[in-house]
């Protein structure tokens, strides 16, 4: 105690007390597996593709932002147990490029476990790049402590250059939040196929924001993809809705969004999250109606069709796991649509699916008892 | 400004017989002798040989009380040894629940879904002081104590591994179990109104232990090393007839679960853990009285 006086943070030692993230686009380290996996065909035609948001290793443990919970931290056994499935699902569907969102590298609540380097060990992928997006040595908020998260690339290719990219920031956060906050970027990876190299993004947009910080990175992100030369895919967790309707058109008009598609009130939203800085915000799919519009969707729009019946099946996310009920009693399953793949127009996707379940696309392990939103998947034929 | 005012201090001070005492030596005061700081805590002799201790910012929100009972005391037992080593034990008792639990939502999570809670506690200290003179005014002490837990129900609370050693070594009993210390320092008077003095410690925490949910074991939390090092140097300012203003810089060495990334010849990396280091400025006034 009596040394507490003056515990100036940022005199704290030689590693800054939160990464201010102050670069525009910067090259991000690269990692290469120990482990001895099978070398992947040369000069492929088509490349198999997997995105997955994979909540920091917690599988379905609530934590206290998702309102079903107040868990802070998992023990070093939760996150094995829940990094096994993961690799188990990624192994069993095994794919090319694996794009994946909130994957921590040396977090408290995560058991300081590198999972970046967990997945080059325990699948077939040999390269992989990591672009840290929330580097905090301490964030006292609930105890939450050291946390190291971000968006990784990996791929059964040699990865030659990593980077990210920054990304609008939020300006509805007073300072000290900001500080400690998370930031945004994109993960930018060129992978070299043989005869060919491309460029491979991983995104994962603002979740919470109510000034439009979201909007402003997913346009980011489209006039980037626009201006990209080589051959481009994009994965991620974009924290949006398809563009089925319009969100802005007057009820009753052919673009509004009634019984098209649900904008709220969805069956995981906790009536205690009201009026917190973890509150949903309006939704706003018609900022993703361009992506539709000039690039291609792994599941196009006339597929993933009209109303919940058929939009179902391509759900990704849901803060309720299927193990919990809701205060309805209604047990939670996946109910809204926020990840997606996209390549440059014309290209083409097959067998484009999101794993919602044992049994899709083959897979015996349960997508819906390992993160809170589901693996994306489809074959990018290359161009 | 500083300049001005230190120097206000010290004219104001009638000419010095002897330099201040060192601090945190074995020595226990004469009867009726007392020092507080803001930070250090209030330390009043009630016998030549007991003194009691507790720190006033804290006692109210972590009921504490520390006994230090002179062993060997050379104005009592003068002649006898050399040096004029003196040995000090020191026993307290701390239950710092309520003041963890102010702090719940902040560095504590705030269970809001759950019968989670941080558990009643006592912890009980005891420790042993040796110092002894060197030249006229010098002042070498060594010291070792431990404290532990002692559950009274249930507890949900992990370590902080925080980016602060004060906070890991002020917390580390109650949240791991266990805190050792064994340090030492070595105090030199410079003229009558100085005395610099250099500490170094090496703490020794508990494990993390398991990580505990509405009473379930969920496994073990990750392992941090247990070992904490700490040195500080400190300048001790002779102000008015007794009191002194001490400012300094304590640096600290200890596992933070940082890592960091080592690139290799082929131009790809390896994230390996590192301990982390603290540089913290340290300032106190301290009155005394006699």
């Amino acid at each position: 105690m009596r040394r507490l006086m003056l515990l100036l943070p940022f005199l704290a030692g030689c590693e800054w007390v939160a990464d201010p993230q102050t670069f525009t686009r910067e090259e991000v380290a690269r990692f290469k597996a120990k482990a001895e996996h099978p070398a992947p065909p040369a000069n492929p035609t088509r490349l198999k593709v997997m995105a997955w948001n994979v909540k920091y290793g917690a599988c379905r443990v609530d934590f206290w932002f998702d309102f079903w919970g107040d868990r802070t931290q998992l023990s070093s056994t939760e996150v094995d147990d829940c990094l096994a499935r993961v690799a188990g699902i990624i192994r069993e569907y095994d794919p090319d490029i694996l794009i994946t969102e909130e994957i921590e590298v040396g977090s408290k609540r995560s058991a300081y476990v590198d999972m970046v380097r967990y997945l080059l060990e325990h699948t077939n992928l040999r390269y992989a790049t990591f672009d840290e997006t929330w580097d905090a040595r301490y964030v006292p908020s609930e105890g939450l402590g050291r946390i190291n998260l971000g968006n990784a690339i990996h791929s059964r290719y040699p990865i030659t250059l990593g980077e990210r990219i920054h990304q609008a920031e939020r300006t509805d956060e007073d300072l000290l939040t900001k500080t400690f906050t998370i930031k945004r970027a994109m993960a930018r990876a060129e992978v070299d196929l043989g005869d060919r190299t491309v460029a491979v993004y991983g995104v994962h947009t603002e979740a919470y924001d109510n000034d439009g910080t979201k909007q402003k990175q997913i346009q980011q992100i489209y006039e980037l993809l626009k201006g990209e030369t080589k051959p481009w895919l994009i994965g991620g967790d974009f924290n949006e809705l398809p563009p089925v309707c319009d969100e802005k058109a007057t009820a009753g008009s052919a673009e509004s969004c009634d019984g098209k598609l649900r904008l709220s009130g969805f069956l995981d939203e906790r009536a205690s999250s009201k009026g917190t800085p973890y509150e949903q915000p309006p939704y706003t799919p018609s900022v993703m109606k361009q992506f539709y519009d000039d690039f291609e969707p792994y599941i196009p729009l006339a597929r993933y069709g009209v109303g919940e019946d058929h939009q179902r099946p391509y759900f990704t996310h849901s803060v309720l796991g299927p193990d919990g009920v809701n205060d309805d009693g209604r047990p939670g399953w996946w109910n809204r649509t926020l990840d997606y793949l996209f390549v440059r127009k014309g290209e083409t996707w097959t067998d484009a699916d999101v794993l919602q379940e044992p049994g899709r696309q083959g897979i015996s392990g349960d997508p819906s008892r390992a993160s809170d939103h589901a693996p994306i998947v489809g074959t990018w034929g290359l161009p | 400004m500083k300049r001005a005012l230190l120097g206000l201090a010290l004219a104001s001070t009638a000419a010095f017989a002897t330099p201040r005492p060192a601090r945190d030596t074995a020595d226990v005061g004469n009867a009726g002798s007392y020092s507080v700081g803001i930070f250090n805590p209030l330390r009043i002799a009630f016998t030549d040989r007991v003194e009691l201790q507790a720190n006033p910012l804290l006692f109210f929100v972590a009921p504490h009380l520390d006994v230090r009972f002179a062993i060997l005391k050379p104005a009592v037992e003068a002649g006898k040894l050399p040096m004029g080593v003196r040995l000090t034990a020191e026993a307290g008792l701390l239950m710092p629940t309520l003041g963890m639990r102010l702090m719940k939502g902040f560095f504590f999570p705030s269970w809001a879904t759950s019968t989670n809670d941080i558990g009643f506690m006592l912890i009980p200290r005891v420790g042993l002081l040796v110092s002894g003179d060197f030249f006229q005014d010098d002042v070498l002490t060594f010291r070792i104590d431990g404290q532990m837990r002692i559950p009274m129900g249930p507890h949900s609370a992990t370590p902080l591994n925080s980016f602060l050693a004060p906070l890991e070594i002020l917390f580390a009993a109650p949240l791991t179990g266990f805190l050792g210390r064994f340090g030492g320092a070595y105090d030199h008077a410079f003229g009558d109104r100085l005395r610099l003095r250099g500490e170094v410690n090496l703490y020794v925490t508990g494990a993390q232990g398991n990580l505990s949910v509405a009473g379930t074991n969920v496994g073990p939390l990750a392992p941090i090393s247990p070992f904490i090092f700490t040195a500080h140097v400190g300048l001790d300012i002779a102000v008015f007839k007794y009191s002194r203003l001490t400012v300094g810089a304590l640096f600290a060495n200890y596992d933070q679960g940082a890592s960091e990334l080592k690139v290799n010849a082929d131009g790809f990396s390896e994230r390996v853990r590192v301990r982390s280091n603290n540089i913290l400025p340290t300032l106190d006034f301290i009155w005394a009285g006699f």
